[in-house]
C-alpha cells in the first residue's frame, strides 16, 4: 500500500482569505470570523495592514494505527460468506490436482475390479498418488499455529501499547497543558506564520513521537475542526479564542522503539475516546472518525 | 359486441370492408380469425416492402457517424494533472492477491463504491495471472521438492476526476475495508502501466530488428 500524495487542496491558493505572508489556513468548510470577510473586500494579498487575527490556531495530529486483523464476522454475515463460497464451489470447475484425483480413484477402482491384471506400472516404481498429497498437505495444516488474536496487552488492559485491540483502529492520546489544566488531547502544536497547517500537524507528532515516525498523511486537507472560545478571564480583544484544526495520519510501521515519548500517552479506540476528551471536543473529533 | 367483432376481423390482407350483420353468420369470421392465430405468415399486418409501414423503427440513420475502428491500439489520453481544481488524473488501484474470489469480489466492491460516489470509473480490468512454483530445498542435499503452485491474481480499477479533497477520505475506506491476503496499490496510471497490458510480439521485434 503505498500513495504519492502530492496534492495542495483548494483552501491553499489562499483565494479570498486575508492571508500573512504564506500562511494559509483557511479551513475547508471555510469557517472564518467574520470580521475577516469583510477585510477581504480591500484585495486578495493584503499582508500587513490587516487586524490581527483573534483567533489562534492548532494544528493537531490524529495518528491512527491500522487494524492488524479483520474483525469477527456477524452471524448474518457468516452465513453470507457460508452460502456464497458454497454457491462458487458449485459452479466452478475442476482443478488439476482434483482432476488427477479423480483419475486415480478410477484407476484404483479398475484395478480392484479386474484384479491387478495390468503389469504396466512395474512395482520398483514409486507413483505419488494425489491422496498422498493431501494427506501430506494435511500434516502440515495441523503443525501450522496461529497467532493469537488477543494479546497480553489486551489482557491486561494496557493501553500504553500498541498491541491491543489488533482489530480496530487505535489513536494516539496525550495529555497536555492549557491554560492551567492538564487535558488529554490529540497532538496539537501551535500554527507559526510561515507554514502550512499540514506542517504544523506533522511538528506536533514530532514534538510527542521524535522525528522517525512513518507515518503518511493521505491529503492537504484537515478532516475537522474544534473552534473554542477562552475564558472571559484570559479573553481579551486580540485573542478571543482557539481554533484547532484535525489531521490524520496512518501509522506506517508499528515500530516505535525509536520514538521518544516524553509525556503520558495513550493509544485508545474510538469507544474508549469518551473515558478521555471532553464531550464537545469529543463530539468534533467523532465527526471524522471511520470506524468500521 | 359480436357485431363489432366481425369489422374488426375483417381488416387483413388490405381486404374490403365487410359488414356482417347477422349473428348467425359470426361463425365464419371467427374460424378464419382461428386459423390465423396459428399461422405465423398470416398474422394481421406485417412491415412488407410494399407497404407503407415499411422502414419502421430504423434509426441508425440518425445516430453520429462513428469513426471506423482502426486496427492499431487506441492512443491513451491523460488528463492535466495540476489543473485549478486539483483533480487527479488517471488513477489506478490495483488490487493483487493469491486468492482470486476475494480478489475479484474486492475489485467489484471498489468499482461499486465509485460507482456511488460518482467518480467516474474508466475501466475495471484484469492483469494476466503470473504463476509461482514454491520449491522446497532439502536441508541436506540438492533435491528440490516441488511444494505448491501459486497464482497471483491482480484486478485494476482505473478512475478519474478525483478531487483532492475526495482523495483520501476514498483511500481510507478503501484501507479499512481491505480483506486480508490483498495487497492494495494506488498509483497514478503512467504509459508503462499501459504497455503492461499489451503482450510483446517477438517474431515482429526480431524482423524489425533485422530490417534496422
Amino acid at each position: 500500500r503505498s500513495r504519492r500524495g502530492r496534492r495542495k487542496a483548494r483552501w491553499e491558493r489562499g483565494g479570498k482569505m486575508v492571508a500573512r505572508t504564506a500562511g494559509h489556513c483557511g479551513p475547508r468548510g471555510g469557517v472564518m470570523a467574520a470580521p475577516m470577510k469583510r477585510a477581504a473586500g480591500w484585495g486578495r494579498w493584503f499582508c500587513t495592514a490587516a487586524a490581527p487575527r483573534p483567533w489562534r490556531l492548532f494544528g493537531a495530529m490524529c495518528l491512527l494505527r491500522l487494524p492488524r486483523i479483520t474483525q469477527p464476522l456477524e452471524k448474518e454475515e457468516e452465513e453470507m460468506a457460508a452460502l456464497m463460497e458454497q454457491i462458487e464451489l458449485e459452479k466452478s470447475h475442476y482443478s488439476d490436482h482434483e482432476v488427477r484425483k479423480l483419475e486415480e480413484e478410477e484407476q484404483l477402482r479398475r484395478r480392484k475390479e479386474s484384479a491387478y491384471d495390468d503389469d504396466d506400472e512395474a512395482p520398483g516404481k514409486t507413483v505419488i498418488m494425489a491422496q498422498d498429497l493431501e494427506d501430506k498437505w494435511e500434516q502440515k495444516l495441523l503443525g501450522f499455529e496461529a497467532a493469537p488474536r488477543i494479546t497480553d496487552a489486551d489482557k491486561n488492559n494496557n493501553r500504553t501499547s500498541l498491541n491491543r485491540k489488533l482489530d480496530s483502529n487505535l489513536m494516539l492520546l496525550v495529555k497536555q497543558k492549557i491554560g492551567n489544566q492538564e487535558l488529554w488531547l490529540l497532538p496539537q502544536v501551535e500554527w507559526q506564520p510561515g507554514e502550512t497547517l499540514r506542517s504544523t500537524a506533522e511538528r506536533a507528532m514530532a514534538t510527542f513521537l521524535g522525528d522517525h515516525i512513518q507515518a503518511k498523511i493521505l491529503g492537504n486537507a484537515p478532516y475537522g475542526i474544534y473552534k473554542y472560545k477562552f475564558p472571559r478571564a484570559i479573553r481579551t480583544e486580540d485573542n478571543v479564542g482557539a481554533k484547532v484544526f484535525f489531521f490524520k495520519a496512518f501509522l506506517q510501521s508499528s515500530d516505535l522503539s525509536q520514538a521518544e515519548l516524553k509525556e503520558d500517552y495513550l493509544w485508545v479506540t474510538k469507544d474508549e475516546l469518551g473515558d478521555y476528551l471532553k464531550s464537545e471536543y469529543l463530539k468534533k473529533v467523532n465527526r471524522f472518525l471511520l470506524d468500521l | 359486441m359480436s357485431v363489432a367483432l366481425p369489422k374488426v376481423l375483417c381488416l387483413k390482407k388490405g381486404t374490403l370492408l365487410k359488414q356482417v350483420f347477422a349473428l348467425g353468420r359470426a361463425a365464419t369470421p371467427r374460424e378464419s380469425c382461428l386459423c390465423a392465430a396459428g399461422d405465423a405468415l398470416v398474422s394481421c399486418h406485417r412491415h412488407y416492402r410494399s407497404r407503407p409501414t415499411h422502414g419502421i423503427g430504423r434509426f441508425k440513420y440518425l445516430l453520429p457517424k462513428e469513426a471506423p475502428k482502426r486496427r492499431k491500439d487506441k492512443v491513451q489520453m491523460k488528463e492535466i494533472n495540476v489543473g485549478t481544481e486539483y483533480e487527479y488524473g488517471d488513477v489506478n488501484i490495483q488490487m493483487t492477491s493469491y486468492d482470486m474470489c476475494l480478489v475479484e469480489h474486492f475489485a467489484q466492491y471498489v468499482h461499486k463504491l465509485c460507482n456511488r460516489f460518482s467518480v467516474r470509473v474508466n475501466e475495471s480490468y484484469a492483469m494476466p495471472t503470473k504463476t509461482n512454483e514454491v520449491v522446497f530445498l532439502e536441508e541436506r542435499g540438492s533435491k528440490m521438492q516441488l511444494d505448491a503452485v501459486l497464482t497471483t491474481h491482480q484486478r485494476v480499477v482505473q478512475i478519474s476526476g478525483l478531487s483532492s479533497t475526495f482523495a483520501p477520505i476514498l483511500l481510507e475506506i478503501i484501507q479499512s475495508n481491505q480483506p486480508e491476503g490483498v495487497h492494495l496499490l494506488v498509483k497514478e496510471h503512467t504509459e508503462a502501466d499501459f504497455k503492461r497490458r499489451l503482450k510483446s510480439r517477438p517474431e515482429l521485434e526480431e524482423l524489425l530488428a533485422q530490417m534496422n
